[in-house]
């Protein structure tokens, strides 16, 4: 009982506070609104948007397409270059590189006529028979390995 | 809507009277809309700001005003929602996230020399700071200003059930308050 006598007497505190603005405002202020309004409106009017320039307007457009690519080619080729591993980048041409070395020594190796004879050489076809075929075959492979060349 | 306000608005409308036509809106909504504003964003440079930008978009739009609600209906609500923008990015630019608005409030209203009232006001307006959004707005319209539900409504585009239990609400959490801080 003595709760409630307590509450209700908390609410009617709420309720008897004054209800007036416990704010206020400089000297003047609603007087002087209006005119301060009116510079404000005024100012507002003055200020005239920039017509924006036509070359830009209409190259916005492009530009920003172009700027898009230029950003996606630098987000997606940029990264794949720089973390590529770099020899499999050089590996691509190893063969090549190492057939010509290969050449360049051979012919630098050789005098200047030896060159001229080996250009002005026919290519001659070398025929082999079946016979000397099987004369070098017989003395330069055992029967052992002809037995372990065999599947069956 | 009042026939003062009905010729406001057709004066307003017209070319000619214009100017004159919201010079007798300004001066005569002014002083309503400034204690509205007040009470939502606590500080007298905060609300002169958040008053005089409502009137400026009163001058833009008068135009395109429909006349579905009242005038004074649709000045309150522009009052409200400028004065929530305010609110909003005030917080934004000073880091405050939703649960610190309350503190946010307070130092605004601590800070402000153009407060007035007295210890118990005071605790009256910490009370109110405490509640949501919503709440806070819905009691100072009831409380302070006294306004109809209907008229709230309107402004708030929130049926009068739901304010009723919304100041329902905010008074219990109020008195609450001060039980607890006695």
């Amino acid at each position: 009982m003595g709760k409630m006598d307590e509450s209700k007497n908390k609410f009617s505190e709420l309720s008897n506070l004054k209800k007036g603005q416990p704010f206020r405002v400089p000297n003047h202020y609603f007087d002087d609104f209006s005119a301060r309004l009116q510079n404000k409106l005024d100012a507002e009017s003055m200020k005239v948007p920039e017509p924006q320039n036509l070359i830009i307007r209409v190259l916005k457009p492009a530009l920003g397409l172009a700027a898009s690519f230029a950003l996606i080619l630098m987000l997606v080729y940029w990264p794949l270059k720089l973390f590529t591993p770099k020899e499999m980048v050089d590996n691509t041409n190893l063969g090549n590189e190492f057939i010509d070395y290969e050449y360049r020594t051979m012919v630098e190796g050789m005098d200047e006529n030896s060159f001229y004879v080996l250009l002005s050489e026919p290519v001659q076809k070398v025929e082999i028979s079946d016979d000397d075929l099987l004369n070098y075959l017989s003395a330069s492979i055992s029967d052992y390995d002809v037995y372990i060349g065999t599947d069956y | 809507m009042d026939t003062d306000d009905r010729d406001l608005i057709t004066s307003l409308k017209d070319d000619s009277t214009r100017e004159y036509a919201f010079q007798m809106l300004v001066k005569k909504y002014q002083e309503r809309l400034y204690w509205h504003i007040r009470k939502i964003v606590m500080n007298h440079d905060d609300a002169d700001d958040v008053l005089q930008n409502t009137f400026v978009k009163v001058w833009r739009s008068i135009e395109g005003f429909r006349e579905e609600s009242t005038l004074y209906t649709w000045l309150y609500r522009i009052a409200t929602n400028e004065s929530l923008t305010l609110i909003n990015s005030n917080k934004k630019r000073n880091f405050i996230s939703t649960n610190e608005t309350s503190e946010f409030l307070m130092g605004n209203l601590t800070s402000d020399p153009y407060f007035d009232g007295d210890e118990i006001q005071m605790k009256l307006q910490e009370a109110i700071l405490q509640l949501p959004e919503k709440q806070r707005i819905v009691f100072n319209m009831k409380y302070f200003d006294e306004m109809k539900y209907e008229d709230m409504s309107e402004i708030l585009d929130t049926s009068v059930g739901a304010l009723k239990a919304s100041f329902h609400h905010a008074a219990k959490k109020i008195e609450e308050y001060f039980k607890n801080k006695d």
